[in-house]
């Protein structure tokens, strides 16, 4: 009699144990998601992905898993970035997505446009592209508002320096896992990349 | 909309079986314009699919804008309302350099579509009203423009323009005038490689002006809406 309380109440903290054990990871890696983005990327990225520094893009709002590709990307060096190189590698795969899924809730804040009249040449080329060169509208992919989606990210108000420099990757090949965005930078110009940065920054 | 695949694919496997046969070795024109390539009837057997056909014409329209309406400057074409069959041969043959279009490759290559993508654009394509506001010539020459189609293009495109989804002849009707202007330029020099030969012999004694006033009659025909 002794021994089967003893056994009853072994087998229920066992069972409490095994359920405690299913839940656990789900409560991690929601707190993870948080601490790692909090420890890692709120440096550069800004605590909300809303960075201030221009160098940096922003990544709030962006598409989870836009997001989340990128940071395979960087992880396997199909998109080449020693500083993300060397953070992705700190961080498991299994943390990818819920770190996408963080920065993606979160409320992207509008950049700002330091020169309406190269914004206006910029929003010629966003709506209509380029017929001599054959360079398409962005808007045809990533929307007049530039909200971007899963397979073309959100591009509104981004900082122009960031929007360049991708831009001038894409043309000279180092930024290559889309193909279709190396073509569209091939046939860009070097004003038509300023404009275009220009007008994104203010969507 | 219906299209008789059993059928579209025994004319493609008769076109391969006559492609050689039907014209003389070393002409400009493909000899094969509607044989039976592989891609070709990957996408042609593929369902096709509207709803999917609209998701993946979101990389087609930067160019040819939304509703594929294309632009009067004639630099990219109309493709609302084609036939599925005349969009699958024409992305295949664009895919595969038959028909030379180096701006538009990379948007056709198979890193950006697949043979299912194909076959559902074109579904989601056909199916697309035209509306009646295609770029239309300068309307000078209307009575030698429709003089010509009858006697010479309507065999094949049909007195208003429908072509013919089954023989892989493009609808005209609804199409802009410079962009008709420039492709059939482009078909009587030998420029355009996937053409029909039997239209590059149709038209090889038109001059530009025979060629304007055909297309300025062409892009005034009536459109479905």
């Amino acid at each position: 009699m002794h021994s089967s309380i003893l056994g009853y109440l072994s087998r229920w903290i066992l069972s409490a144990l095994l359920v405690l054990s299913l839940l656990l990871p789900f409560g991690v890696r929601a707190a993870d998601a948080q601490q790692i983005a909090a420890t890692l990327c709120a440096a550069c990225h800004g605590p909300d992905g809303n960075s201030t520094d221009p160098a940096y893009p922003k990544i709030a709002g962006l598409d989870r898993d836009y997001l989340a590709k990128q940071l395979r990307y960087f992880a396997s060096g199909q998109r080449r970035n020693d500083i993300m190189a060397g953070i992705v590698a700190t961080i498991g795969e299994a943390d990818f997505l819920p770190l996408a899924a963080y920065f993606s809730s979160q409320q992207p804040l509008p950049g700002k446009v330091r020169n309406a009249r190269l914004a206006e040449i910029g929003k010629q080329i966003y709506e209509d592209g380029n017929t001599e060169t054959g360079v398409p509208a962005c808007a045809g992919c990533h929307q007049s508002n530039g909200s971007g989606n899963a397979r073309f990210p959100r591009l509104a108000g981004q900082h122009q320096a960031y929007t360049l420099q991708q831009l001038a990757e894409y043309k000279s090949g180092r930024r290559a896992a889309d193909r279709l965005m190396v073509s569209v930078g091939q046939r860009l110009s070097a004003d038509e990349m300023k404009a275009l940065a220009e007008y994104i920054a203010g969507l | 909309m219906k299209i008789n695949y059993p059928a579209l694919v025994l004319l493609l496997a008769w076109a391969a079986a006559h492609a050689d046969a039907s014209l003389p070795g070393g002409s400009a024109v493909n000899q094969g314009w509607n044989a039976l390539y592989p891609e070709r009837i990957e996408a042609v057997r593929a369902r096709g699919d509207a709803v999917r056909g609209e998701a993946a014409f979101v990389i087609c329209q930067g160019c040819h804008r939304v509703g594929a309406l294309g632009r009067a400057d004639g630099s990219y074409p109309r493709l609302a309302g084609q036939h599925a069959s005349v969009i699958i041969k024409q992305i295949t043959d664009v895919q595969t350099g038959r028909r030379h279009n180096p701006k538009m490759l990379p948007f056709a290559d198979q890193h950006a579509l697949t043979s299912q993508d194909i076959a559902d654009i074109a579904v989601f394509l056909n199916d697309l009203p035209v509306p009646a506001n295609n770029g239309q010539g300068p309307g000078e020459n209307l009575k030698h423009g429709r003089l010509l189609y009858e006697k010479d293009c309507a065999v094949c495109h049909g007195f208003s323009g429908q072509g013919s989804g089954d023989k892989f002849y493009p609808k005209v009707s609804g199409q802009h005038f410079k962009y008709l202007f420039r492709e059939s330029q482009k078909i009587r020099d030998g420029n355009r490689r996937n053409a029909n030969p039997e239209m590059a012999d149709v038209i090889k004694n038109y001059t530009d002006d025979d060629i304007a006033a055909v297309a300025d009659f062409i892009s005034r025909l009536p459109v479905r809406p």
